[in-house]
């Protein structure tokens, strides 16, 4: 350290040095309490500034007599973010030079020298450079951006000379349980931390805010935990609850509500704004997708107190779980959530593709909150993520059998019932093995076959563009060939075949080529013309083809409607095998011909699929038509059908899901060159970044085991993000307030130590428990706090990151809903089942080429909670757009609650609301004769203690106003209410429900 | 002590802004959300917008050309070929195999095999001193094509309806970023704080193809979203009182409301609450203006014979009166989409020889009237209008399965495309760029997507390159950060 004065600014300017062995005490405090700012804040320069008053005097001394250890993760790393990394990071690394890994930093430019010699800052070239008042030399180049402060120069001097020391980004080190906090008033936490909250209060001289009112506690509560509102008697009983025992009266209140049905409606909306959940697929038709039951298992689960490592796995994964249940495999309809292009023309395998990486940036945006996204084109600017990183991580996903299909293949029945679910799962489950056991059976037997001998065509034709066959017996084809193109090939006679081969061949063989266009027919017939008489259909017995994939089944090639081929793309050669039931017998004279028909369409039903390249040959082993006929294959045949048909006869809704391509039907993953997938690199294998991977366990290697892996010790990010999620959704503000990013980009912890605690004790002690975590939460002394702010902490800490009050939020979009057919009495407590249409303008649903309608539900469906309602992509439900839900089409980790007056419009005139306020003030004419009683009543149903009287007398004033007006004019008062007294009182629940009161938890 | 003087400095505009905040109707809102909402074009010392007074208007980077945009997109790509890319190649080769070269690596939507070439479908004449190519099927607009400056070489990288009219719009083709609109009125605010500072008309309330996010703020605050208003019932959704609701008692709830409201913020010191009185009073007054705004029956007849309008009906010429209604009142973007212009030939009403021609007409005469309007008023100097539609047509008739079709179409092209600008601060009487001899590929002054946003912001007062939004580490652009090499069409400028 150069300066003595200096010593005291990197501190506060990088936040904390608070971990240095060498700091005072004094300086302690004062950085912790920095730390409590991000950056951004506002109220940062303020806080710097008083703080630096406090401390600038004993500071300096004890700076002035003991070397302070530079951080580097707080005070290098977010210089080098700030000045470098834009032209030497992981996007660009201008001569050879990147400041993201240690050695990178540490070895030689292309100028020669070495940016970073550790020990010796005068011989460092990054030294000489950012100090260099050669505007050639200087760095940054003056047109990219200022040139490094004295301190920040000062910083990094001192950084290599005490050696260059390295470490990860905070949040790429597993969490570690921090010291408990020393405190000084001891009786007010009830937890751990609230120890580490008091701890900051105490050391920024601040103390925490008065207790809460009970009415103030139990309105946050209910409405946080159960998206509802507590009614007048949860109140009253709480009150008299809390007569023999505060403590308990709040611990057992907090138990009704986490074990109410409402509990995971309410926080099924929070997941479902990650998972992008919709009752459509996207895009221009936007059509209906039936994956209802699946918001339906978030649901459950999160009523039933699934630990989350399970919920995680089990969507994740579930499909790949030893013996999954019908609910695992329902879970794998998370990532099924993804948009599914059907508008004609659009390419099935650029839409496959981008659901797939939209699972890659969505699993960890929702469990790591790391923007892994920006590796599709590049290295990470900021983060230690290579390209192909990226890729290794897509082909946990690029092996699902989902292809962007205009009937979302696969999909799989879930009857509603639990018995016939599991039933319908088992069939299911056995009909596939069976299947699957049928045809590797099949090429068992045909392995051994040495003799097939090719077929040369005599003649060949198409009933659309142009087809040759070459001597070898080769056929191509070309021009313009229709959907539903028949070729037909004349063949020599070959008496005593008992089998057709069929192969398909790529355009090129080429590896790493981008897939090309599909090839499969649908049909395949073989005929005997005899002369002068009609064809005779030769009976084919069975199909075996070399592997089974893809949306339909081969063997209806020899009805119709079957698939051989592979589509919508084709990556290598396939064949398949007719076999015939006996050899084949011919007439004397008679000719043989091989039809194949076509029929299959990708690309939004508009690409054809036929055959461009493809040779025939036959064998005449008898033995093939004894196998196909065999008792046992078609008895095995026959319970394959007998299955299907049962597993018809259970119904149910069909359910798009995860399923796995099988072993010898993988794709191959490779990276894309700068994002692009027509553009293809090296091949990778699964796997998980290793600057992700704690601890020396070996990488995962299929989804399941990436699933494990989230959830477990060797992944420092997702504890953490679950903590802080849930954290956020009660206390309004995270402690990482970048919900979505934990990376070097997004803010830093307000209190690391906290969330370590947090995160630790929330997959230790509690066992991944949500409910036992919100239950701690809901419980603390920190949220039991009073949320007024007054005038000097409000100008001290505008965003309430101390904490030094109690949380106060707007509602969200769903809350809005709910609250009001709550309080009006409308509200159906009916859960589940398929979306619901409640009143919404007309004209929102004019859908280019679609004809659905919003068909407003009359019976209860009218009233059901928010999270019940219809969800289409193009075209939400206004009111949710407009207080902030997000769209859905991607991954939504944070929500941000703004204030306009187009919210101001839609609870005030909305017919929704209105007819919320109508029924609202029913209610409130059964409260009694008086106005002043109902109102009361009315105004009672949302702030729970007895109204102010004020308030009540702002909206009897309102009241008598519109009575009068209604009296004097009946044609207006009936187009609201039954009466004028009913219009006006209607008017009045308007005005209650419209109040900050009421919008406010 | 740079240090200190920093430090004094931010305290000092911290000091500013929260006596800014203190004294402005809104009062202390949204104090949190302001602090870390930054707008950053400016470079690293611009101020901070306040998210309570986000839609006040602001000062740009520069000098701006244009004050507001009217942007017609015609959804579904109109022809350029019938309408302003003249090619007499193209008529000569008529009825022949489109060659090898044309369908070598080519995707196309619907032609399957190969298709036979499609001359123009409607004669082309010259017009004005600027001798503009123009169909007959716009006999009204070419009258004023002397107003009008062409881009006859876009292109896309995008070939269905969805992706392209995203990215033609957000700079990208998948959903959740954020549309040119929201970047506009995120930059520059709006000049009226009683309507949406950005407007969408949809002709007949169809919506575009990729749905509501084409006019989405994607990663930018909500408030900047586009917000449709409908040109039946109510032209904001929920303006109006409800029935039996007269003004008065609206005001007298309102009051009641605000009574309560200020109760609650003194009891609380909640800042939030006090920007809520000031939201609905803002709403209240949204009531009044936007219904007044929104009422063309209010303009004279002469205005209405200009226009082709008829006060009660949805169609794209009322949509064009209200467009220059709404620009007078200050609203910063209004983005029209009309639709019915995917020209396949699969059906007679989307037909070339059919149904092509009445979409003609219907936007003949409002084009025309808009421009002349605008001129008239002296407010075309300081609105673009910008005219497309999302890419264009291929010089190949389409032929579904490989069959050809009772009525005359064209396949989706993204190689080559007509966009046309007027008035703020694009040259009057211009035409930029060429395709080639047959109108297939962008050939000469290739202008991008993505250029076009690079004008588009440069003509509004931004540096494409330095008007960003900061989203997880990455300074977001309207020109995607992942494309880079965009360039400001100067040739177009005044």
């Amino acid at each position: 350290m150069d300066e003595p004065g200096q010593q005291m600014i990197h501190p506060v300017e990088f936040i904390s040095g608070c971990h240095s062995r060498y700091v005072t005490r004094m300086q302690r405090d004062c950085l912790l309490c920095m730390a409590l700012f991000s950056r951004h804040d506002a109220a940062w320069g303020l806080f710097r500034l008083v703080l630096l008053c406090f401390t600038l005097g004993p500071a300096l001394s004890a700076a002035e007599a003991v070397p302070r250890l530079v951080d580097f993760s707080t005070e290098v790393r977010p210089l080098f973010a700030k000045h470098c990394t834009a032209c030497h990071g992981g996007v660009k690394t201008a001569g050879k030079l990147s400041f993201l890994y240690r050695e990178k930093a540490l070895s030689k430019g292309s100028s020669g020298a070495f940016a970073v010699i550790p020990g010796e800052p005068d011989k460092s070239e990054v030294i000489r450079r950012v100090t260099s008042v050669d505007p050639d030399e200087v760095m940054p180049k003056p047109e990219h951006g200022p040139a490094l402060s004295q301190g920040e120069v000062d910083v990094l001097r001192q950084w290599i000379r005490q050696g260059a020391p390295w470490s990860d980004h905070w949040s790429f080190l597993p969490p570690v349980e921090p010291a408990r906090p020393l405190i000084r008033n001891k009786s007010w936490p009830k937890s751990t931390a609230d120890a580490h909250v008091l701890a900051q209060l105490e050391s920024l001289g601040l103390s925490p805010s008065p207790e809460a009112t009970a009415a103030e506690w139990l309105r946050r509560v209910t409405l946080d935990l159960t998206g509802l509102p507590p009614s007048v008697d949860d109140f009253e009983r709480f009150t008299e609850d809390c007569r023999s025992g505060f403590e308990t009266a709040r611990a057992s209140r907090v138990d009704r509500l986490l074990a109410s049905p409402a509990f995971g409606e309410r926080w099924a909306s929070v997941w479902l704004d990650l998972v992008r959940y919709s009752d459509t697929y996207g895009f221009e038709k936007d059509p209906f997708r039936e994956i209802w039951p699946w918001r339906d298992w978030v649901i459950r689960a999160f009523n039933e107190g699934m630990s989350f490592d399970d919920f995680t796995i089990r969507q994740l994964a579930g499909d790949l779980l030893p013996n999954p249940s019908a609910e695992d495999l329902l879970a794998t309809a998370f990532h099924r959530n993804t948009q599914n292009n059907t508008e004609g023309g659009t390419d099935d395998e650029e839409f496959r593709m981008a659901a797939v990486l939209d699972r890659v940036n969505t699993t960890w945006t929702t469990w790591n909150a790391t923007t892994f996204g920006c590796v599709q084109c590049h290295a990470h600017p900021y983060d230690p993520f290579e390209k192909a990183d990226y890729y290794r991580f897509a082909a946990f996903f690029n092996n699902t059998e989902d292809c962007d299909q205009n009937d979302d293949f696969p999909r799989k029945p879930f009857p509603n019932e639990a018995s016939s679910r599991e039933e319908s799962l088992r069939l299911q489950r056995q009909a596939g093995r069976l299947r699957e056991e049928l045809n590797a059976t099949g090429v068992v037997k045909l392995k051994d076959l040495k003799q097939w001998q090719p077929i040369l065509p005599l003649s060949a034709n198409a009933t659309g563009g142009v087809i040759k066959h070459e001597p070898d017996g080769l056929i191509r084809t070309s021009g313009t060939l229709p959907i539903d193109v028949v070729y037909t090939l004349e063949i020599p006679r070959i008496p005593g075949a008992t089998a057709f081969r069929i192969e398909i061949l790529p355009d090129s063989d080429e590896a790493g080529r981008p897939p090309e266009r599909g090839q499969a027919i649908s049909k395949f017939a073989l005929c005997i013309k005899p002369k002068g008489a009609s064809n005779q259909v030769v009976k084919l017995q069975d199909v075996v083809v070399d592997f089974l994939a893809g949306p339909r089944d081969p063997r209806n090639v020899i009805q119709a409607g079957g698939g051989l081929g592979s589509y919508p793309v084709m990556t290598g050669r396939r064949w398949g095998v007719m076999i015939l039931e006996k050899p084949l017998e011919i007439p004397e004279g008679a000719g043989l011909e091989i039809r194949l028909e076509h029929g299959i369409a990708s690309n939004g039903g508009v690409q054809g699929c036929a055959l461009r390249q493809f040779r025939l040959s036959y064998v005449k082993d008898p033995g093939v038509s004894e196998f196909a006929r065999s008792q046992q294959r078609m008895e095995a045949w026959a319970e394959h059908a007998r299955l299907k048909n049962r597993i018809k006869e259970l119904g149910g809704p069909e359910v798009p899901v995860l399923v796995e391509r099988s072993q010898s039907a993988r794709r191959e993953t490779r990276v894309f060159v700068r994002g692009n997938r027509l553009t293809l690199a090296e091949s990778v294998t699964a796997g998980v970044p290793k600057s992700a991977l704690v601890g020396s366990r070996s990488n995962p290697g299929d989804r399941l085991e990436m699933a494990r892996w989230l959830v477990s010790d060797q992944n420092p990010f997702a504890a953490r993000v679950l903590a802080n999620r849930l954290w956020a959704e009660m206390f309004g503000r995270g402690i990482v307030e970048t919900l979505e990013d934990f990376g070097t980009s997004g803010a830093r912890p307000t209190r690391p130590e906290l969330l370590d605690h947090l995160a630790l004790r929330l997959k230790g002690e509690l066992g991944w428990s949500v409910k036992a975590f919100l239950r701690e939460i809901a419980l603390s002394a920190s949220y039991a706090q009073s949320a007024r702010a007054s005038a000097g902490l409000l100008e001290r800490d505008p965003g309430n990151s101390l904490l030094a009050r109690g949380p106060r939020s707007r509602l969200t979009a769903e809350m809005i809903r709910d609250q009001g057919l709550a309080l009006s009495g409308l509200l159906s407590r009916k859960s589940f089942g398929p979306p619901v249409f409640p009143p919404q303008p007309e004209g929102i649903w004019n859908t280019v080429y679609s004809g659905e309608k919003w068909n407003t539900s009359t019976n209860e469906d009218r009233f059901r909670r928010a999270v019940y309602t219809y969800a289409r992509r193009t075209a939400g439900y206004p009111l949710f757009i407009t207080f902030d839900a997000p769209m859905r089409d991607v991954c939504s980790a944070r929500r941000m609650a703004s204030n306009t007056p187009l919210q101001a419009l839609n609870t005030l005139n909305d017919p929704a609301f209105l007819e919320m306020a109508a029924a609202l003030a029913r209610r409130m004419e059964k409260a009694g004769t008086l106005p002043h009683d109902q109102i009361r009543f009315g105004l009672r149903l949302v702030v729970l203690d007895p109204p102010k009287i004020e308030d009540v007398q702002s909206l009897e004033a309102l009241y008598r106003d519109c009575l009068k007006n209604y009296r004097a004019n009946a044609d207006l008062a009936r187009q609201l209410g039954e009466s004028p007294e009913h219009a006006a009182l209607t008017l009045v629940a308007n005005a209650i429900l419209n109040l900050d009161l009421s919008l406010i938890r | 002590m740079e240090l200190l003087r920093n430090l004094f400095h931010d305290a000092l505009l911290l000091e500013t802004r929260r006596h800014f905040l203190r004294d402005s109707a809104a009062g202390l809102g949204a104090l949190w959300l302001a602090a870390t909402t930054g707008r950053t074009w400016g470079g690293e010392s611009s101020t901070k917008r306040d998210m309570a007074q986000a839609m006040a208007p602001a000062p740009s980077g520069f000098a701006a050309k244009a004050k507001r945009v009217i942007y017609l997109h015609m959804a579904g790509s109109p022809s350029q070929l019938d309408l302003f890319d003249y090619k007499p190649e193209l008529a000569r080769i008529d009825g022949r195999d489109c060659p090898e070269s044309f369908l070598k690596g080519k995707q196309f939507a619907f032609i399957q095999g190969v298709p036979k070439m499609l001359g123009p479908q409607y004669g082309f004449t010259q017009h004005g001193q600027s001798g503009a190519w123009i169909s007959d099927r716009l006999p009204l607009f070419a009258s004023v094509a002397d107003e009008v400056c062409f881009i006859k070489s876009m292109y896309t990288d995008q070939f269905n309806h969805g992706p392209a009219q995203l990215l033609m719009h957000t700079g990208t083709q998948s959903p959740g970023w954020a549309s040119a609109g929201a970047w506009a009125t995120y930059g520059l605010g709006s000049d009226n704080q009683n309507l949406p500072g950005f407007i969408v008309l949809t002709s007949g309330g169809k919506n575009p193809d990729a749905g509501k996010s084409v006019w989405g703020s994607g990663f930018l605050p909500s408030v900047f979203q586009g917000v449709q208003c409908r040109s039946q019932g109510d032209p904001v959704l929920f303006l109006s009182n409800p029935p039996g609701v007269s003004r008065d008692l609206r005001r007298r709830t309102l009051d009641a409301i605000a009574q309560i409201n200020q109760r609650t913020a003194e009891e609380t010191g909640d800042p939030e609450t006090l920007t809520r009185i000031a939201r609905y009073e803002l709403a209240f007054r949204m009531q009044a203006d936007a219904s007044d705004a929104f009422d063309i029956r209010q303009e004279p007849p002469v205005v209405h014979s200009l226009y082709g309008t008829e006060p009660g009906k949805e169609s794209f010429a009322n949509n064009c009166l209200l467009a220059r209604r709404l620009a007078e009142r200050g609203v910063r973007f209004i983005q029209l989409f009309d639709w019915g212009w995917d020209s396949h030939g699969a059906s007679e009403s989307e037909a070339l020889n059919h149904g092509f021609k009445g979409k003609c007409e219907n936007i003949d005469r409002a084009m025309m009237a808009l421009i002349l309007d605008l001129k008239m008023r002296g407010m075309l100097d300081e609105t673009l209008i910008v005219w497309s539609g999302e890419f264009g047509r291929t010089p190949m008739r389409e032929n579904r399965n490989g069959v050809e079709m009772k009525f005359v179409g064209r396949d989706h092209n993204p190689g080559a495309f007509t966009l046309w600008m007027a008035g703020g601060g694009v040259k009057a009487g211009f035409s930029h760029g060429e395709t080639d001899e047959l109108g297939y590929q962008a050939a000469l002054g290739k202008v991008s997507v993505h250029d076009f946003h690079a004008t588009l912001l440069h003509l509004l007062g931004f540096d494409h390159m330095r008007f960003s939004y900061p989203v997880a580490g990455v300074n977001m652009r309207l020109t995607n950060v992942t494309k880079p090499g965009s360039r400001v069409v100067r040739e177009v400028l005044v």
